[in-house]
């Protein structure tokens, strides 16, 4: 299991080092290219020959791409043109807010799903079947932008139950020693600020959720339908277990095989979400972090933002192969 | 004689489906006395399967519930609510399956899947239940037993497997147990050991068998009657001896002359029946052997033929049974 | 006709043509993919005579120009948008962008996938190696970011966009048409076809991508609901086709999306319209992976 671990770690290396070339490339073929991307769009010619011999584009490319890729290593995304940070310690503000949009998010998806994809197979092509096919087709069918707005309309507009647009009341201050507000709420204990913080979140957790809540349910049910014509299930009733026992045991745990998998293929998919959600909702994350930085050609940004989320979806996708491995004794006792 | 252990009658089970009604099981009745061992045979789809899960009470969801009855003990099985016919299941009446690649859980551990039954039926705590698993799994010939409780069904061989399988049959010391074509999915050698221990635990155990096959050859060497299956239907049930002896149906005496025998001499023929068993979309309104049958006559093409008793203890539904003038010699019985 | 030709001949006839009549008729036996059909049948029908259902054009200024619109009314049957311009008319056109958008783009993904993936299905070893590496990369990266990239590198016009959106979907493309070579040069009447003497390149083109072609037919299906809301994604995060005044769903979205307070019907109808067209290619694909998988019919 660990040499599995390791493995499928080291396949990861080619992978980014991939996605660095991709956006060493990218940011080369640029219309001005490097330098540009470092001073904007309205450097003077003598600050671009400056910065060109500093940067050392004069040398050739692979000397380039290796100090390009020194710095990655050290935690060098380079410098925002915009507001002359670091990146990486912008990173480490929006980073956080998009994974808790998106953990909120998933957590709605599955906590939902399952069940409903669960019932929906046991009644299978009854009335509660089809409909949640139908919902859930429906489910894939939305825009998570349109979702977006329509939920900011009835229940912040309309209803005026929850807050439009951001992460926490612009009145209230809360400290962030970790930056996942929800987390930082609850370790310095400032409950009001928790409630603040969950009101906020829950819009756009449920925007950006309910697609892979769709998907979610899908596989569920298709899972479950499998899964119940196994012979073991037969064997298992034959037994004379218990429905509940035998779903528990025998069904779900089967079926959360190809779910699990579909869960960690949803990654990609969440983060497009988010970035869409955020801009909805104004939240300061990663997405609009990004957006903004395209319409300013912000490049060292693009850059390393994309750089980020290619990891966050490679971990994840590793997350998901090991834990597939770990519920697989056929897998798990292979390798 | 004693009172029979198990009585099934008119046993009749319907499927829905896309195209109509499917009639797999169409009022079949039999008796089974404690200890015995019954062979149910016939073609792969002529209703084996549907018979016994129909008893059990775990027919797959596509199917109408069963209609008729089966006694036991006194009570209707197919009348049981859900949880009293759960404490018959497993307990009273156990059942072995076709294919061990399949019916074990692929992701639970061989101890986990013997033991939930003697957790569940004879309430023994997790340490009891490890030590009867060992206990059984070393009965059905599995050295090692105390490691290979915490192996995966994909460690093991089908064999195996289908050990594995009988001992979780046993665990709870059932009155009857139903073996579904056990030996089907596995290799020819396999096979025999399976079928010895099968035939060893029953009578160990005293338990009554009801042995599933397509294979004469199997209840040749271990069932005391038969009963020949055919579209959802007996045509023929006797003592196997007898009814090997004597095969009168037409239906009967034709699966006798397809068996290949072991010890054939080169002419020895092996003559398959011709045609195919069709799925039933209506109750059959005449016998549905005859559009296969050189015996068929007027009568056959117009009504059921009854099950009728022609020897004691032979039952026959044909109105023109084969004579027994006509039978080969010295028929299967040799191969006991 | 060599003795391998006929052969070869026989199984091809016997091989897809089954496969799709069944298709069909279970395709036509599902309420679903019938209802899928209908709404992309209606949105075909608004795109080709948008001219002649709507009054006036996509850009016309009917109204007054500023403020924040009309409500529905019966002369305009969405109202009028802050530009004062007919909203029906400008939801109707939009069909025709989508569509347009949609076809192009999933053919652009859909015929560099269909050759990347019978290249590395068909030479296999190193180059496949190569080539699944290479998608594996793309794979990293979300598709959506993917899209922003290359539009940002290829600028924003309409044709760019539409390479973007389709180039997210080539690794799709290229990973089933891959997979399902995988799977027909090992089936029987491949190996049969070849120790007959069929020459390899030929097997390829007349029976290994046929008999391979029905996912991707499906994918290709769902894909266009995927690149009809990911063009309008762009549109409206600001980085869409960049015409100004282009009838485009998503742009329109993005354009009421600041003024929700004043009402809702400005993204009600560019939503629906966005919906409802991608729920019926949904609906059909789905219908369509049924009907070609006969496996999934219990
Ligand atoms: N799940 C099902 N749905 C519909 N029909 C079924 C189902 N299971 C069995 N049948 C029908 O019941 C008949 C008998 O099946 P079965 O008992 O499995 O045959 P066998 O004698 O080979 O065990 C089959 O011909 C089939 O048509
Ligand atoms: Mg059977």
């Amino acid at each position: 299991m660990l040499r599995f671990v390791v493995r499928r770690l080291l396949q990861l290396i080619p992978i980014l080092l991939g996605v660095s070339i991709l956006l060493f490339a990218f940011v080369r073929a640029l219309p001005g290219g490097p330098a540009i991307a470092l001073l904007g769009e309205r450097a003077t010619e003598e600050s671009v020959e400056r910065i060109e011999t500093e940067l050392g584009l004069d040398q050739p490319i692979y000397v380039q791409y290796g100090r390009y890729v020194r710095n990655l290593v050290q935690g060098d995304l380079g410098t925002s043109t915009r507001s002359r940070q670091p990146v990486l310690e912008e990173l480490k503000q929006k980073f956080p807010a998009t994974v808790e949009l998106a953990f909120a998010a998933m957590l709605f998806a599955i906590i939902l799903g399952i069940p409903l994809g669960f019932l929906a197979a046991k009644r299978y092509l009854g009335f509660l079947d089809n409909a949640s096919l139908f919902v859930s087709l429906i489910g894939i069918s939305f825009p998570v932008f349109f979702l977006a707005l329509l939920l900011k309309y009835v229940f912040a507009i309309k209803l005026g139950w929850l807050p439009t647009v951001g992460r926490v009341d612009v009145t209230r201050s809360i400290e962030h020693p970790t930056n996942f507000y929800l987390l930082d709420a609850v370790l310095t204990r400032d409950w009001e600020g928790v409630v603040d913080v969950l009101k906020h979140l829950v819009l756009p957790a449920i925007a950006l959720g309910t697609i892979p809540l769709a998907i979610v349910a899908r596989i569920t049910r298709a899972a479950v339908l499998d899964v119940l014509n196994e012979d073991y299930v037969r064997t298992a009733r034959a037994k004379g277990l218990d429905p509940s026992v035998v779903d528990r045991r025998h069904v779900m745990r089967n079926a959360m095989l190809p779910v699990v998998t579909v869960i960690g293929l949803q990654t990609g998919l969440l983060l497009t979400g988010a970035v869409l959600t955020e801009t909805v909702f104004a939240w300061p994350g990663m997405g609009s972090w990004m957006l903004e930085a395209i319409r300013f050609r912000d490049y060292a940004v693009i850059q390393g933002g994309i750089l980020f989320f290619a990891l966050l979806v490679s971990l994840t996708n590793l997350a998901v192969d090991v834990s597939y491995a770990y519920l697989n004794p056929k897998i798990r006792l292979s390798r | 004689m004693s009172e029979p252990l198990l009585s099934v009658t008119d046993l009749e089970v319907r499927f829905k489906s896309r195209r109509g009604t499917i009639h797999a099981v169409n009022g079949i009745s039999f008796d089974l006395r404690a200890g015995e061992t019954l062979g149910i045979v016939g073609e792969s789809g002529c209703g084996k399967s549907v018979t016994s899960l129909a008893m059990l009470g775990i027919l797959p969801r596509q199917a109408y519930p069963a209609d008729g009855s089966v006694m036991f003990g006194g009570r209707d099985l197919l009348r049981l609510k859900d949880q009293e016919m759960r404490e018959v299941r497993g307990k009273d009446i156990a059942m072995i399956f076709q294919d061990p690649m399949t019916s074990l859980n692929p992701i639970l551990t061989i101890g986990r899947q013997l033991t939930e039954s003697l957790r569940r039926h004879l309430k023994m705590d997790k340490e009891t239940a490890r030590e009867e698993a060992v206990s059984l799994l070393d009965r059905v010939g599995i050295s090692d037993a105390g490691d290979r409780l915490r192996s995966y069904p994909h460690q093991f061989s089908g064999g195996m497997r289908q050990r594995v399988m009988i001992a979780m049959a046993i665990s709870c010391r059932p009155k009857i147990l139903i073996a579904d074509e056990p030996t089907t999915a596995l290799d020819v050698t396999i096979q025999a050991q399976i079928l010895e221990l099968l035939k060893r635990l029953v009578s160990e155990e005293q338990m009554a068998l009801i042995l599933i096959t397509h294979d004469l050859g199997v209840v040749a060497g271990v069932c005391d009657r038969t009963n020949v299956m055919y579209a959802g239907g007996f045509v023929e049930t006797g003592a196997t001896e007898s009814l090997f002896a004597t095969p009168r149906h037409p239906y009967t005496a034709g699966l006798l002359d397809s068996v290949p025998r072991l010890d054939a001499s080169g002419k020895q023929r092996l003559v398959p029946i011709p045609g195919t068993v069709k799925t039933l979309m209506e109750k059959p309104t005449s016998c549905a052997f005859a559009p296969r049958c050189m015996y068929a006559v007027d009568e056959s093409r117009r009504e059921v033929p009854p099950l009728r008793e022609i020897a004691p203890g032979h039952h026959v539904a044909c109105f023109n049974p084969v004579p027994e003038s006509d039978l080969p010699q010295g028929a299967i019985t040799e191969a006991r | 006709m060599s003795l391998a030709q006929a052969e070869a001949h026989e199984l091809e006839l016997e091989q897809p043509a089954g496969l799709w009549k069944d298709a069909v008729q279970r395709l036509k036996r599902n309420p679903g993919a019938i209802i899928g059909a209908l709404l992309i049948s209606m949105f075909v029908f608004l795109a080709l005579f948008a001219d002649v259902i709507t009054s006036y054009g996509p850009g016309e200024q009917v109204g007054s120009l500023g403020g924040n619109g009309s409500p529905p009314s019966s002369e305009f049957w969405f109202g009028l948008d802050k530009q004062g311009r007919d909203y029906f008319s400008r939801v109707v056109y939009g069909a025709r962008l989508s569509l347009l958008v949609g076809v192009v783009s999933v053919s652009v993904g859909l015929s560099i996938g269909l050759v990347l993936g019978s290249i590395a299905g068909y030479f296999g070893r190193w180059v496949d190696g190569l080539l699944m590496r290479i998608i594996d990369i793309m794979l990293a990266i979300p598709s959506f970011l993917l899209a922003i990239g290359l539009v940002t590198l290829l600028g924003r016009g309409l044709v760019q966009v539409m390479i973007a959106v389709g180039a997210t979907q080539v690794p799709l493309f290229a990973r089933l048409l891959r997979g399902g070579i995988l799977a027909q040069k090992e089936s029987d009447y491949v190996l049969a076809a070849r120790s007959l003497g069929a020459p390899g390149p030929r097997l390829l083109l007349r029976h290994i991508i046929p008999n391979s072609l029905s996912p991707v037919i499906v994918q290709a299906t769902l894909s266009m609901a995927t690149a009809i809301i990911e063009v309008a994604a762009l549109s409206f995060v600001g980085l869409g086709p960049s015409q100004p005044g282009l009838p485009e769903w998503g742009l329109m979205l993005a354009d009421s999306a600041s003024r929700l307070e004043q009402g809702l019907h400005l993204v009600l109808f560019p939503g629906i319209a966005i919906v409802l067209s991608t729920l019926g290619f949904n609906m059909v694909g789905d219908g369509l992976r049924e009907a070609l998988d006969p496996k999934l019919k219990s």
